[in-house]
């Protein structure tokens, strides 16, 4: 008898652990789609958590405070009916791992071997093995089917800016005075709010945290031969409970319709 | 049958003659007995109202059982809309202690009235959506349905349809769908373009969006004439001065009018007692909008009522990763929705039946 309430005890003691070290674990989920922007599931204030996830696929599923970690988006052209500080963006450049490296490590101007360091004579494309380790994207750019390559978004020689029209650089957390450059159409609509996504308050004057197109779109890789549209295929969320009486999803499928 | 004819009360404790009209209702039970005579059986009723009326007093008397207090007075308030601001407020307020009292933690019941110039529009992207319920479970996050295991506890206010592209080719000209009745559907035999089937928004692939399948997400539309107003046998469900549809949930009866009536499919019932874990209850609620719901009565979509009226968008606005869901004011016409309006393709659904929603869906 001694012996079980011992057991019990260590048992007991045991789950006790797993259970702190469960809780003690951090949730993190991610915001539109994977590997853009992943968010760590804490309290603003007790009971009210900064996120609610989907224990299915881990997607965001609900904000506490939409503006969390959010900076001014900072000068739009034609975006002069929203004050400034209306708009707000999470910054992109910390979320991009290799980023830091990109204007300091390689691409820094200065180098023993390169003369000019590290810039191409020309746009057009050559293998680099050294980025493509880096970044997979690179290997299978689907961006312009192989009308377009690095340099015509990446700066020539601050290769920690993306590049305007005019040649002058462009921040990472501004992707859309890039993208603009082509997708005016699209540009027009995310600036009034009918393309992309917004969270935060609905009147047109309101708050509103503005997703950038590189939080839902991969740049290197917008158009894939298994999609047909232009936001990557993602897992979906547990379908709804099937009517009364219905066994299975295919039902009708296999027994007509009644045609009342 | 009325027991108030048989009890022997007197003139003075009419005040709850109603509820013993309520609690009496046991009282078909009673002719089962063949055996009892008119006199015993008029007896028995009149002792059954008799106990009813004392429990009643015992239960109006005890101000310190506070929660049996509070569901007594909640169980007599009126309806939402004819309450005065004040009675509004205590109803709120007798709300909030329930409520916080039975979910562990503190629970507010906002009453945030429509504001002027204000009416609610949605629009959504129909070519964007890929399908992926996000929209489905952030609303159960924010709106506290009933999520349990069993068949009827779990409640989702939006539906994904999954339709089928269809295609054309010439192996399958004469094949019939369904299969000997000789009716061809949709688009072609066996891949019926835009034919939702019951079972067709039980999708489960690994991703979304799927290659041969366009989704149609629906909801509450919010008509601007909404039959299930119309059919409300007590009125407990009513358009709000902004635009929402909204429901007095304490007023419903559970009679489900509503739902044969809204030809969305957006109303849901409560059949089994609502399962909703303290833990993942929402604590800020409105009266009209998310407050946990009651066995019995129906629910819908009233676009996150709590939150929008504070300003912020609905749930599911927000929550979309394609953004295909947008959400503002149509009387102003700098809002995301009436810009969609003007420049965007537009329609509502079933615009037949003059319900006037104003849930606009538009492609690009």
């Amino acid at each position: 008898m001694k012996k079980i309430a011992f057991h019990t005890l260590i048992l007991a003691f045991c789950c006790g652990m797993i259970s702190s070290a469960a809780s003690a674990e951090d949730v993190t989920c991610f915001e539109s789609r994977k590997g853009a922007s992943e968010v760590t599931q804490r309290e603003l204030k007790p009971g009210w958590p900064n996120v609610k996830c989907s224990p299915k696929t881990g997607a965001v599923l609900w904000w506490g405070d939409p503006f969390d970690g959010t900076v001014p988006m900072g000068e739009m052209p034609l975006l002069d009916k929203t004050a400034a500080a209306k708009a707000v963006v999470k910054p992109r450049s910390e979320k991009l791992n290799i980023l830091p490296m990109c204007g300091t490590a390689c691409h820094n101007g200065v180098g023993p071997k390169f003369m000019p360091p590290t810039l191409p004579k020309d746009k057009n494309p050559k293998p680099i093995p050294t980025m493509e380790g880096l970044l997979p994207d690179a290997k299978n750019l689907q961006h312009g089917r192989g009308r377009i390559w690095c340099l015509d978004c990446h700066h020539t020689t601050q290769r920690n800016k993306l590049v305007d029209n005019f040649g002058n650089p462009v921040s990472f957390d501004q992707p859309q005075l890039l993208c603009g450059k082509c997708h005016g159409d699209k540009l027009r609509d995310w600036r009034d709010g009918i393309h992309g996504k917004r969270i935060g308050e609905w009147a047109s004057t309101g708050k509103k945290r503005w997703f950038v197109c590189t939080e839902c779109h991969n740049p290197h890789n917008v158009q894939d031969g298994a999609r047909n549209r232009g936001f990557i295929q993602i897992e979906p969320e547990t379908p709804p409970q099937l009517p009364h009486g219905m066994k299975d999803a295919k039902y009708e499928l296999l027994h007509g319709v009644s045609q009342h | 049958m009325t027991p108030n004819e048989n009890s022997p009360v007197g003139p003075d404790q009419e005040l709850s003659s109603e509820c013993s009209a309520q609690a009496a209702s046991a009282a078909p039970l009673e002719p089962v007995q063949t055996t009892t005579s008119r006199r015993d059986f008029l007896k028995g009723g009149g002792m059954l109202s008799l106990s009813s009326l004392v429990g009643a007093g015992a239960l109006m008397a005890q101000t310190d059982d506070a929660q049996a207090a509070i569901e007594w007075a909640e169980h007599f308030q009126g309806n939402y809309r004819l309450m005065t601001p004040q009675e509004k407020a205590e109803a709120r307020a007798r709300l909030e202690r329930r409520y916080s009292a039975e979910y562990g933690k503190k629970v507010t019941v906002d009453g945030t009235e429509a504001k002027d110039g204000v009416l609610m529009g949605y629009a959504l992207n129909i070519r964007k959506c890929i399908g992926c319920r996000r929209c489905v479970k952030a609303c159960v996050a924010e709106n506290n349905q009933s999520r349990g295991p069993n068949p009827g506890e779990r409640i989702e206010w939006i539906q994904v349809l999954r339709m089928e592209r269809g295609e054309f080719s010439k192996e399958k000209m004469d094949h019939g769908y369904p299969e000997g009745l000789g009716i061809q559907v949709g688009g072609n035999a066996y891949t019926p373009a835009g034919q939702v089937l019951e079972g067709q928004y039980h999708y489960e692939p690994k991703a979304v969006p799927e290659k041969d399948a366009t989704y149609m997400p629906i909801a509450c539309m919010q008509c601007e004439k909404p039959p299930c107003v119309k059919v409300c046998p007590v009125r407990t469900t009513y358009r709000e001065a902004d635009g929402p549809v909204v429901i007095d949930y304490n007023w419903c009866i559970g009679c489900r009018m509503c739902m044969g009536a809204c030809p969305y499919w957006a109303r849901r019932i409560n059949l089994t007692s609502p399962i909703l874990p303290k833990e993942e209850m929402n604590p800020v609620t409105h009266y009209l909008g998310n407050r946990p719901r009651m066995r019995g009565v129906v629910e819908k979509c009233h676009w996150c009522l709590q939150r929008t009226r504070q300003g912020r968008y609905p749930a599911c606005v927000e929550v979309c990763p394609v953004g295909a869901r947008k959400f503002g004011n149509l009387l102003d016409p700098e809002s995301e929705v009436s810009l969609i309006l003007a420049r965007k393709n537009v329609f509502r659904l079933k615009a037949d039946l003059n319900t006037f929603p104003k849930f606009f869906y538009f492609y690009d």
